[in-house]
């Protein structure tokens, strides 16, 4: 296992570098720059020059290249060209949005597609486990736009119980008050990839039932439900692991529209916003601490897959 | 598609929860609007874009201006609603009869926000600073400016020649009077002297201010204002109907009846000098042509923009009728798609194929009309949704473009048509030189027919299209008062704002 963990990890850091050497290649990619913007409407083209030579944007990309890498590895995520706050410290406020809304998410998604996966399978022979497997259809394919905008004119408008859009200024310090701008949110994701990992579950469990070890336990007297609970969950538990692992990917994704949507202070919406503004030492840093931790995760899925599936074990 | 979809089942639902929340209201309104102004409240407004800093100095941007002059910055100058300069850090200010004078008395006991007291040593060096560095805005503007200099609480500005648009130019950025040798970064606070102090940037989100309680002149109505920027409007109008928002800026008038509907919010349109630009790069063939100029113009039916947009009027040159130098130019190019297909007969340019850039925060209203209307005279419109960074790199950077849309916000800018390296492409030397005699003119009036001369050359010339002259559309809470409504883009001065219990 620890052999295994080692050349995964070195995966891992290989894949940080190729991405950071992505992201900063697509960056400059981009048309436009951050001193055409901060020059505007009415700059001459020696203005604009000057705010380039000012901000350093000229210099030789590798040159760029080498210096944020560096900085990177000694923990300095660089600071935003228009306001020249550190990187990091912008990122750790946004965090505050993004990280509670993302693990919200993740519960009301698993909450919703844990049991009613389980129940549409082992009913799955019964009108409700049909129901619910054609809703879940339904559910996923429903854009998350949509989904969200319905559930604010319900609970915002109509019934008036949630806040339709905004995060209380004062942050965590009202923590009730800051947990009641995320719910809306956090269920407008969670229900749209909870349908879609209801789907999954139903399917790992309608695997897991026809199991051999099962299948045998239930021949030994165990009734069905206990037989599944008992000897199939354990399998369910593992692939749905697996899933877990793009299901973040997914919410990090649905973050980004729906903290636009519900106007959220969190990385997706600063992430938008500085890309419109060609802040790239700021998108940089946003887009490699995503990747990061996607692939952190993956890492981690990995590895828990490792211990916990006897198949792999011997290895 | 979708959205439209989406945004018409909202609306319905909306419909339906209104309905349901009129059912079950009382006698509530009448309660609020005899309410007393409370002093100590705080509201919140909704603003379309957020600055990507606060450096008035260099970052360009209406963003800035609409909410830092005024509020927090000041000048010696400022101007009214209507478009009028007043006197504001000067009590009182003399133009001497040959132009070239200008002598304005500073008031006593001022003091910036952080306690330090505004001194004439302060204004020479403020104004001094916009003249001498280049990348600072409107440096240019100072140009005719040969000194400044301050004799007891006297500031004299000594010019070259005179310029007919120095007190105007006094009102905006380049009047600005600052602490000298402040050490505030500019970037994320701000040190001015207005009725309103920065409390808090949080980016991303909003820009909260608070009432300076030392200020100088009549005190700010309201204890707090938050700048809630919200760039979505579906959002903006749930925010709205759900009471999150005292005020809602740049409100897409037709969803006027939604947010009307219960009561709680009244649509006010107001004035503004947007201008709905349509460039076309008169250095490119067949756009060198002026009939297919004019054809385009003639193709197009300003009404039906106006009508579709929901609010604003017509405007057919490059002057809005809240500038100086206004005139009605709809004959240069009534809209008459039958002319517009014999022009382009005429010019030998039948099935042409252009490129419209437009930067995509403008939705596609107005594009969609285009392409119709251009469609039946025979051009094939490709309509190029780009970032506004791409817009400025391609279109106002490199002038690569045919056609290119964009709201020029800014009051009395008709400069950029006198100016030939501009991404307009518009080079009349005619034009250039009624600009510089305009700027010269003494007499007002007189410089304003100057530039009324001038505007009915580009319009003849067909140097552009004009789509529309925005109006300033604010949707404001009951309970709000004197929300200011002409020309918000440009600027927002809350002062006067105040707030009952609603």
């Amino acid at each position: 296992v620890i052999r295994y963990a080692l050349t995964r990890l070195s995966l891992l850091v290989l894949g940080l570098v190729v991405a950071s050497a992505l992201i900063f290649v697509t960056l400059r990619v981009l048309p436009g720059d951050v001193a055409q913007l901060v020059a505007g409407l009415n700059a001459s083209p020696e203005q604009v020059q000057a705010l380039r030579d000012h901000l350093g944007l000229d210099r030789p990309l590798p040159e760029q290249y080498v210096e944020w890498i560096g900085g990177v590895l000694t923990g300095d995520l660089g600071t935003s060209q228009l306001t020249g706050t550190p990187v990091a410290s912008e990122l750790a406020e946004k965090a505050q949005v993004t990280v509670p809304l993302g693990l919200l998410s993740l519960t009301v998604a698993l909450l919703i597609s844990l049991p009613l996966g389980v129940l549409s399978a082992v009913r799955r022979d019964r009108a409700d486990g049909t129901a619910l497997s054609v809703g879940a259809q339904t559910l996923a394919a429903v854009p998350v736009v949509w989904a969200g905008m319905m559930l604010v004119v319900v609970f915002a408008v109509w019934l008036g119980w949630l806040p339709a859009q905004g995060f209380p200024r004062a942050g965590w310090a009202d923590p009730a008050a800051a947990l009641r701008s995320l719910l809306l949110p956090a269920v407008t994701i969670g229900v749209v990839e909870g349908a879609m990992l209801l789907r999954f579950v139903r399917s790992a469990t309608l695997q897991a039932v026809g199991q051999d070890h099962v299948r045998t336990a239930a021949a030994k007297g165990l009734t069905r439900r206990q037989a599944l609970l008992r000897h199939g969950l354990p399998s369910v538990g593992l692939s749905i692991i697996t899933v877990l692992g793009l299901q973040v990917a997914g919410i990090i994704v649905g973050a980004v529209v729906i903290e636009q949507l519900f106007s959220l202070p969190g990385i997706g919406r600063m992430l938008v916003v500085d890309v419109g503004n060609r802040d790239l030492p700021k998108v940089q840093g946003e887009l490699l601490t995503l990747t990061g931790i996607v692939l952190l995760l993956g890492f981690v899925v990995d590895l828990v897959h490792r211990v916990l599936d006897p198949r792999q074990r011997e290895a | 598609m979708l959205r439209r979809t989406a945004a018409a089942a909202l609306a319905l639902l909306a419909a339906g929860a209104l309905a349901l929340t009129a059912c079950s209201g009382g006698a509530e309104p009448a309660a609020t609007t005899a309410a007393a102004p409370d002093p100590d409240a705080s509201a919140t407004i909704r603003l379309v874009s957020e600055p990507g800093n606060l450096d008035i100095r260099e970052t360009a941007g209406a963003a800035l201006d609409q909410i830092l002059i005024d509020n927090v910055y000041e000048g010696l100058v400022s101007r009214t609603a209507e478009q009028k300069i007043v006197p504001t850090l000067a009590s009182d200010y003399e133009v001497a009869d040959d132009g070239l004078t200008y002598t304005f008395t500073l008031r006593e006991g001022i003091t910036f926000h952080d306690g330090q007291p505004l001194t004439p040593d302060d204004v020479v060096w403020s104004l001094q600073q916009v003249k001498d560095t280049a990348t600072y805005r409107d440096s240019a503007r100072l140009a005719r400016v040969q000194s400044i200099a301050a004799e007891g609480q006297t500031i004299t500005l000594t010019l070259s020649e005179p310029d007919s648009t120095l007190l105007w130019n006094l009102t905006g950025r380049a009047g600005l009077i600052l602490k000298k040798d402040d050490a505030t970064d500019r970037k994320t606070a701000a040190n001015g002297t207005g009725p309103f102090r920065l409390d808090d940037w949080k980016q991303g989100d909003s820009i909260t201010f608070v009432r300076n309680d030392e200020y100088w002149g009549r005190k700010a109505g309201l204890a707090e204002i938050v700048f809630a920027y919200i760039p979505d409007t579906q959002a903006a109008l749930t925010g709205a109907l759900a009471g999150e928002l005292d005020a809602v800026t740049g409100f897409d008038a037709t969803l006027t009846p939604q947010i009307e509907a219960n009561g709680d919010f009244t649509v006010v349109t107001g004035e503004s000098t947007d201008k709905g630009t349509l460039a076309m790069n008169s250095t490119r063939a067949p756009l060198d042509d002026i009939r297919v100029r004019k054809a385009i113009r003639q193709a197009i039916d300003k009404e039906s923009i106006v009508e579709a947009l929901g609010a604003g009027t017509t405007l057919y040159g490059p002057i809005p009728e809240l500038d100086p130098g206004y005139a009605d130019l709809s004959e240069t190019a009534p809209f008459d798609p039958k002319a517009a297909r014999a022009l382009l007969a005429d010019a030998d340019a039948e099935d042409l194929e252009l490129t419209l850039t437009i930067p995509s925060f403008y939705g596609t209203t107005v594009s969609q009309i285009l392409v119709s209307n251009l469609d039946d005279v025979g051009i094939t419109l490709r309509v190029d949704q780009v970032e506004f960074p791409t817009w400025l790199s391609d279109v106002y950077g490199n002038k690569d473009y045919d056609l290119s849309f964009v709201l020029h916000t800014e009051a009395h800018d008709f400069e950029n048509w006198a100016d030939p390296d501009y991404y307009f492409t518009y080079d009349n030397p005619e034009v250039q030189r009624l600009y510089t005699q305009s700027l010269s003119e003494t007499e007002p009036d007189a410089a304003a027919d100057l530039l009324r001369e001038a505007a009915q050359l580009v319009a003849e010339d067909q140097a552009a299209d004009w789509l529309y002259n925005g109006a300033s559309v604010v949707a404001v809470a009951s309970g709000l008062r004197g929300m200011p409504s002409v020309n918000v883009n440009e600027r927002l001065d809350l002062a006067e704002l105040t707030k009952s219990d609603g």
